[in-house]
């Protein structure tokens, strides 16, 4: 297993014009371990996993992988395309949409990213991504197309794409909210699967579950701001803050039966 | 009808039909490459170059064909721009077509989800890798209707190509119409063999769209 | 290279002729719509027949060019012994080919409305004649008026094909006017510049009444 990142990310804002989605965001990953963000809708969580990859730009603030500013050389001196992409390679992301291109196979997915961004040669690069399949069950279906595909299955093909690349860090927003109840429980499988090979893992998710039993951290955004974060038993069972005793109360509420 | 005329004319009739397509293919060929290169353009460019690019599409859009050929036929020597009639015609085509295309290539490429560049921005990969990739494919899949449906309209315009003297159909027949007198015939028969060909292309078009499109979202 | 001086000379000429352009582009849309609101009702109609014939005649006017209807209506008169001014036919032909275009705008404004409009109508109990002219079209005009004003611009464009059959608009009076200047690129140019502002005080005008009747 290759060495696993950290994140640190200090004082992080970030504006859409008036609006202030992320407040003075204080947040460490640690190396190998398993982050869970959670919290209502809106309240940044998304916004802030993207400012990792820098697929959102935050306006102040630090975010460093390995030490590395991402997205900037300095303050107001935004990176290159270059430096960025190349730091890109070695994060992986895995979206709510899953996002896999539909004019590909399930092979041609994983394998797209090892010829163009790895530059491997097509042999090598479909050996990888048949590997990578394996990895999440579904090397019998790397003929098929992402409509031939159930949405569970299209994630886990997502995963395989993220994880043939290699990288250091996986970014996960909201794996499984676009996916029918009984394929949840196959996607969190092999993220669990991820977490148990020490991949430094952020996921946002509402996934409760998850977070309690795999998850070494747990954070609780509201309204742009990191509420409070730490071990998944102090914020899900003896939560301090009212805001987050309020969203559980909401949660169990929802979601017992 | 006066079948001797036709035997007589076929000949230069059939050049006149030839030219028809060769103008049309070329136009909507060239047309379409321009108006690729300019949505890519308008894409990727920085504000005041595509600033420019409206202004042309708007001049394009906003003015007539024939005067545009006009402009390009008699006023070119002006400026030192000489061209024979059927190149004239051809420019102009693929002038007066790129603008259009080039807004159906924008609408494809809209079409295209955000999710699926940003999939591939997260894993690293370079812009012009994305455009050829997944943009372009993609893209190309949903402006395939309208794309079709402009090349058809094309075939209709390139009639007025006669009028600066390019020997495509519609000169032909006027020409032979004009020896034989028989104005109303040739015109009405003219008239019937277009209302024809779009309706044929129409249809042949719409069904290699359909079997293109499948062919594309489902590599097998 | 470039004369500043008969370029801005043109104008005078050409936007007289402009008038013309004006008048066959306003007539012909409103034969257009005219003839265009009876073809569409036949093609809605419950007679086949009916529907056949508009179908054919939508059919035939979008797929004949318009340069070619022009030449058979210009032919065509002398012989069935209309003596017609050019200007007649002209505006007849236009109008007849917009028909066709407006047509079918009309059926697919009609298309993308709402079924339930209507059927709130018919379920009040009003006469199917009320519901059309109370309900339907009303809401079909709103609908259609961004390709109202699209087939109007278009109809300016295609004005300057009249100039083939003699009409002293503005394509045909700067053909005449280049004749003379023997500067034919800017007197072009100066008639592009007037079709080019006709063209983009309408587009204006479309995107005024589209933001008025935005519901």
């Amino acid at each position: 297993m290759l060495a696993a990142s950290s994140v640190e990310m200090r004082k992080v804002n970030k504006f859409y014009g008036k609006f202030q989605a992320l407040k003075d965001v204080d947040l460490s990953i640690l190396p190998g371990k398993v982050t869970c963000l959670i919290g209502p809708s809106g309240s940044g969580k998304s916004t802030l996993l993207r400012c990792i990859n820098f697929l959102e730009e935050y306006d102040s603030g630090e975010v460093r992988i390995d030490g590395q500013l991402i997205g900037y050389e300095a303050p107001n001196k935004k990176m290159s395309g270059r430096k960025l992409r190349e730091m890109r390679r070695s994060i992986g992301m895995v979206f709510q949409q899953f996002n896999l291109w539909p004019h590909m196979t399930a092979k041609e997915n994983v394998a797209e990213g090892l010829i163009r961004v790895r530059r491997m040669s097509k042999a090598d690069a479909e050996r990888r991504a048949v590997e990578a399949l394996a990895k999440v069950g579904l090397a019998d279906k790397m003929a098929n197309h992402p409509s031939r595909l159930s949405g569970g299955q299209q994630q886990r093909v997502a995963i395989a794409r993220a994880i043939a690349m290699e990288p250091r860090l996986m970014l996960f927003d909201e794996p499984t909210s676009a996916l029918d109840p009984e394929l949840v429980g196959e996607v969190l499988s092999v993220m669990r699967t991820l977490a148990g090979e020490g991949m430094t893992m952020v996921v946002v998710t509402h996934e409760m579950g998850f977070a309690a039993h795999v998850a070494d951290q747990v954070g609780f955004m509201e309204k742009g701001e990191l509420v409070g974060v730490d071990s998944p038993d102090r914020i899900l069972h003896h939560p301090q803050d009212a805001r987050i005793q309020s969203f559980l109360r909401t949660y169990h509420e929802r979601n017992s039966f | 009808m006066d079948w001797s005329m036709l035997q007589q004319y076929g000949p230069s009739l059939l050049k006149g039909f030839a030219n028809t397509i060769v103008c049309w293919a070329l136009g909507t060929v060239f047309g379409m490459a321009l108006g690729l290169v300019i949505a890519l353009i308008q894409r990727y460019a920085p504000r005041w170059v595509t600033w420019i690019i409206q202004v042309y599409i708007e001049v394009i859009r906003g003015t007539p064909f024939l005067v545009q050929l006009f402009v390009l036929y008699y006023g070119g020597p002006l400026i030192g721009l000489r061209l024979d009639a059927l190149p004239a015609g051809l420019l102009g085509l693929t002038i007066y077509g790129s603008p259009y295309f080039a807004e159906i290539f924008r609408s494809g490429f809209r079409a295209v989800p955000d999710g699926q560049i940003e999939a591939a921005r997260a894993i690293g990969m370079a812009e012009g890798h994305i455009v050829r990739r997944i943009l372009l494919p993609l893209g190309l899949v949903s402006a395939l209707p309208a794309l079709v449906n402009f090349s058809i309209i094309l075939t209709k315009e390139t009639v007025i190509l006669s009028i600066i003297t390019v020997p495509e159909l519609l000169y032909q027949v006027q020409r032979m119409s004009a020896e034989t007198f028989r104005y109303v015939e040739a015109n009405l028969v003219l008239a019937l063999f277009f209302w024809g060909l779009v309706e044929t292309i129409s249809r042949v078009g719409h069904r290699l769209e359909a079997r293109i499109t499948k062919h594309l979202i489902e590599r097998t | 290279m470039f004369s500043l001086a008969v370029f801005l000379q043109s104008f005078e000429p050409l936007l007289w002729a402009a008038r013309y352009t004006l008048l066959i582009s306003i007539l012909g849309i409103g034969l257009g719509l005219v003839i265009g609101t009876l073809v569409c009702a036949a093609r809605l109609s419950p007679y086949p027949l009916l529907r056949r014939f508009a179908a054919i005649w939508v059919s035939f006017l979008r797929g004949v060019p318009l340069l070619v209807q022009l030449l058979v209506f210009y032919y065509a008169l002398p012989v069935i012994g209309l003596d017609v001014p050019a200007m007649v036919a002209a505006v007849v032909t236009v109008g007849i080919c917009a028909s066709a275009y407006i047509s079918e705008i009309w059926r697919g404004a009609i298309a993308a409305l709402p079924r339930g409009q209507a059927e709130a109508a018919v379920a009040i109990g009003m006469t199917p004649f009320d519901v059309w002219i109370r309900v339907i079209l009303p809401q079909a005009v709103t609908l259609s008026l961004p390709a109202l004003i699209n087939e109007l611009i278009l109809l300016v464009k295609a004005s300057s094909l009249v100039s083939v059959v003699g009409i002293l608009e503005i394509t045909r009076a700067s053909q005449a006017q280049a004749a003379t200047t023997f500067r034919p690129l800017e007197v072009y140019i100066a008639a592009a510049c007037i079709y080019l502002v006709i063209n983009l005080c309408l587009a204006a005008l479309g995107r005024y009444l589209e933001h008025r009747t935005a519901v």
